[in-house]
């Protein structure tokens, strides 16, 4: 398996507390991964090294073998890897379609010369692509509903919609099921790995251990900012720094 | 699908209709300077309401400098004419270039601020080109203002009847007018929606929001300096105090009252607070007190304007035909 | 030896910084309870000048009896202002709707909108002219300092503006409205919950800062012996340019601003004409924006 994702020894300080330290990773074309972590283990902030949103301190971040840190978040975006947010942000004063279509837009562009001219052919392309994004996330029939006015778990589905609007190559969730109860959960769960079949790659954090031990296929761990474990769910699960990490047992 | 065809077509017929004869009919009828004069300030505040619509509205970015843009055609058109006998075929885009680029000018260190900053940093840029318009006495002629006489001259034409100038001014507007609805509604105005809404969110869709922000900034500003040139050559003369601060504030009240985001908002809102102080105009010279009581009332009560965002979507995409609706259920969503 | 024509520029600095100085308080008062910006302070700097010299023409009553005067109707002025532009935005008090960026556009068109209402209302009054005061009450007597001639007002402004800073201070550091003024300003949800009356606090800043700032509207008008309607205007720019300067939410910082302001505004009058003056204001507020984003001296905690 080639490594579609690298991150190489990167580190971000944030004065003096060091939020992710040293963190050597991949994702590999077709993975599933899932990265876990008691709270303020580092890891929405490795997310947010990946995505461009906080510059890296030091190390680097490669994609396809290109180095993608120090790239403002739109261009790392527009190499195919799209994000959703741990705390909701859908445009909540737009409707469900124009939100799914800035993803597409963002993805296909359109210049202002390309919006006065009507009927154009790439308008034609981002309505499609909107559309094919809504289908996948079910949401067709909210379509002309404002966002704002969306159930919390729609709006979870509206935010990966607009990410896969994206079609991206690397789907990034944070915390995807936070807020959820359990059946949404196992729906969810149900949902990433019918997106993951499809052959999307994704990297999904999570707080909780429950939806990344059933569905990753390989488990990241971080505590204070630095890697303890990288392996299979089953393997994580007997590995004596995570049960410490999550449990704080003592030597 | 030929139905909403028609449906669309007709409106902007009627719309075309009254604008082109409806009201030079009437105005031919009434044949009054003063009525010519109170119409061609609407069309041209329409077009100035619509333009801060876009930036302001649409793309989140609260301007209180517009005015001065709109001051900045108006003086490129009246000095070319007067002092450089550019006529008005080549005044006009010069106008409208030169605001563009003193809007890309000061776009590029401000654009990184947000909401209210920006808001300080656009009061504090309208102010510095009012200052140089009443100051920079050599090229401007200061308080005194710019006479200009020469007609509209059109392709070797030269059109100098008032109901002449109605039919350029109306032109403009509306091919200007259309040019913006068209920018706004489509997939490039979702994507500076999007940045209202949030930049940073936007930012992770790949959207380039310093990009969209510095051309979105800059339409605006084209179309206000096309505004100030036809207001140039309607009036014939223009002092800096057509383009102080309280005609920015004018322009946004109108913004507000017509609902932010939304076009015919936008046309509403500048519609009302033309002619409504007009129609006082017997009580004395009420414009600015009624601008401040319309404003604070319709934030107050009206929050969402007399035409709010949602509405003014709705009709553009039904009423107007401006919807992709071929998708399997016939919705009409997005945008062709 | 200094030319004597820097000393009188710099006097003139000082007092303008001065003046500067109690407006940007009034400001940074409000934007450190609110978070918001309050654009009907230039206003109240103006309506505080007119109730001078009203009260000078109707009854023509001692220096510090018109200063009394100012204060209670700047009281008066802020108190209806908060009632009127900001109260009713005020629907939800949770932290996200108090620092939301609609409440604060909201708040300051609603400001834009009271600002020009009372503008708009004294030039219907009053006309928009120069109005006429009693000369005897101006304060630009020249007083000789060796080869400096400043005027009386010079000392005026600066004594009174020092006690009003001080006053202040004393009332931030060891008072309970100040105390209970500083608790919104850090954690208005906290001060909420530990069972400070926000609503009242509001008020009250909007009091104080109304106070010093029509203090300031009529020793400005009693120096220059300029008192029209639109006169708060562009000291309102600014003194919110000072604001920004100094940090938004740091008193010392806006005071200092407010004169290193004041200072390079009648400097610069050396080298440009007078009516470029305002140039400066303006030049600074863009330079700070754009690359001081913290203010020159304090810390911002929020994305600017």
């Amino acid at each position: 398996m080639s490594a579609m994702l690298e991150v190489a020894d990167v580190s971000r300080r944030f004065g003096g507390l060091m939020a992710v330290d040293g963190v050597t990773t991949s994702v590999g074309e077709g993975e599933l991964v899932g990265l876990i972590g008691p709270n303020g283990a580092g890891k929405t902030t490795l997310f947010n090294l990946i995505s461009g949103f906080t510059p890296v301190s030091s190390g680097e971040i490669r994609y396809r073998g290109e180095k993608i840190s120090g790239l403002k978040p739109s261009v790392i975006a527009s190499r195919g890897i799209s994000r959703t947010f741990q705390n909701l942000r859908v445009f909540p004063n737009m409707t469900v379609f124009d939100n799914v279509s800035v993803g597409a837009v963002g993805a296909i562009g359109q210049s202002p010369w390309q919006a006065i001219r009507s009927g154009s052919k790439r308008a034609k392309e981002i309505s499609e692509r909107s559309w094919e994004a809504l289908e996948k996330v079910q949401l067709t029939r909210y379509a002309n509903e404002l966002a704002a006015n969306l159930a919390y778990g729609k709006r979870k589905y509206l935010e990966i919609g607009r990410a896969l609007a994206m079609k991206p190559d690397l789907l990034v969730l944070d915390e995807p099921a936070a807020g959820l109860n359990d059946s949404e959960t196992a729906e969810l769960a149900a949902f990433i790995k019918e997106l993951h079949a499809g052959g999307l790659t994704v990297m999904l954090v999570e707080h909780d251990m429950g939806l990344v031990m059933s569905i990753c296929e390989r488990i990241v761990v971080l505590a204070s900012g630095r890697k303890i474990a990288d392996a299979e769910p089953a393997v994580v699960r007997q590995t004596r720094e995570v049960l410490e990490a999550y449990l704080g047992v003592d030597e | 699908m030929s139905k909403d065809f028609i449906q669309s077509a007709g409106l902007k017929l009627v719309i075309l209709a009254v604008l082109f004869v409806a009201l030079p009919l009437l105005l031919v009828s009434l044949d009054k300077g003063y009525i010519y004069q109170v119409v061609m300030l609407a069309l041209i505040f329409s077009l100035l309401a619509v333009s801060l619509q876009l930036v302001t509205g649409i793309a989140g970015l609260l301007h209180l400098g517009h005015a001065a843009f709109y001051g900045v055609g108006a003086y490129i058109a009246a000095l070319a004419g007067a002092d450089y006998g550019i006529g008005f075929t080549l005044g006009l885009p010069l106008a409208g270039l030169g605001a563009a680029a003193i809007a890309f000018v000061v776009a590029l260190p401000t654009m990184r601020l947000v909401s209210i900053y920006f808001a300080v940093a656009t009061l504090g840029i309208g102010q510095m080109i009012f200052l140089v318009l009443q100051n920079w006495v050599e090229v401007t002629k200061g308080p005194n203002g710019v006479s200009l006489f020469s007609g509209i001259d059109l392709f070797g034409y030269t059109v100098d009847s008032e109901l002449g100038i109605y039919f350029v001014v109306a032109t403009i507007v509306c091919i200007s007018i259309w040019v913006i609805h068209r920018l706004s509604h489509s997939y490039y105005g979702n994507a500076l929606r999007s940045l209202r809404e949030d930049d940073q969110c936007a930012d992770a869709m790949g959207i380039n929001t310093v990009r969209l922000k510095i051309e979105s900034f800059m339409i605006s500003s084209f179309f206000a300096g096309i505004a100030g040139a036809l207001w140039a050559y309607t009036t014939g003369y223009i002092s800096p105090v057509d383009f102080d601060f309280a005609e920015s504030i004018l322009i946004l009240a109108m913004v507000v009252v017509g609902g932010l985001g939304s076009i015919p908002g936008a046309i509403i809102g500048a519609l009302l607070l033309i002619l409504l102080p007009e129609a006082l105009r017997g009580v004395g010279d009420m414009r600015n007190i009624i601008v401040g009581f319309v404003l604070f009332f319709s934030i107050l009560f009206l929050p969402k304007g007399l035409f709010g965002e949602v509405p003014a979507l709705n009709f553009i995409r039904r009423q107007m035909g401006a919807a992709w609706q071929d998708n399997p259920d016939k919705q009409k969503v997005g945008w062709k | 030896m200094i030319d004597p024509y820097y000393l009188q520029q710099l006097t003139i600095g000082i007092s303008l910084g001065m003046v500067y100085a109690l407006m940007a308080i009034g400001f940074t008062l409000i934007f450190g309870v609110l978070n918001v910006v309050n654009f009907a302070h230039g206003e109240v700097y103006t309506i505080g000048a007119f109730a001078g010299i009203m009260a000078i023409a109707a009854f023509g009553p001692p220096f510090l009896v018109i200063v009394f005067i100012v204060l209670a109707v700047g009281a008066l002025a802020g108190f209806g202002l908060e009632r009127l532009a900001f109260r009713p935005f005020r629907r939800f008090s949770d932290e996200a709707s108090l620092k939301s960026r609609a409440m604060r556009e909201a708040t300051l068109m609603s400001s834009l909108a009271m600002s020009i209402i009372a503008r708009e209302a004294m030039e219907l009054l009053f006309g928009s002219e120069f109005q006429t005061i009693d000369i005897s009450y101006l304060i630009n007597k020249p007083i000789e300092l060796g080869p400096v001639t400043i005027v009386n007002g010079d000392i005026i402004i600066f004594v009174v503006s020092v006690l009003m800073l001080g006053g202040l201070q004393w009332l931030l550091k060891y008072s309970s409205i100040g105390l209970s003024i500083r608790a919104v300003s850090n954690n208005p949800l906290g001060a909420k919950y530990v069972g400070i009356n926000t609503d009242r606090t509001i008020v009250l800043t909007f009091v104080i800062g109304s106070m010093m700032g029509a203090l300031a509207g009529i020793l400005v008008g009693l120096y220059y012996g300029a008192v029209f309607p639109s006169m708060g205007f562009i000291p309102g720019v600014k003194a919110f340019v000072a604001m920004v300067m100094g940090g938004l939410s740091s008193i010392p910082g806006a005071v200092i601003a407010a004169l290193v302001l004041g200072v390079a505004e009648s400097m610069s009058t050396t080298f440009v004409s007078s009516v470029w003056a305002d140039m400066v204001a303006y030049l600074f507020l863009i330079v700070t924006l754009v690359f001081f984003p913290q203010g020159l001296f304090g810390a911002r905690r929020e994305r600017v």
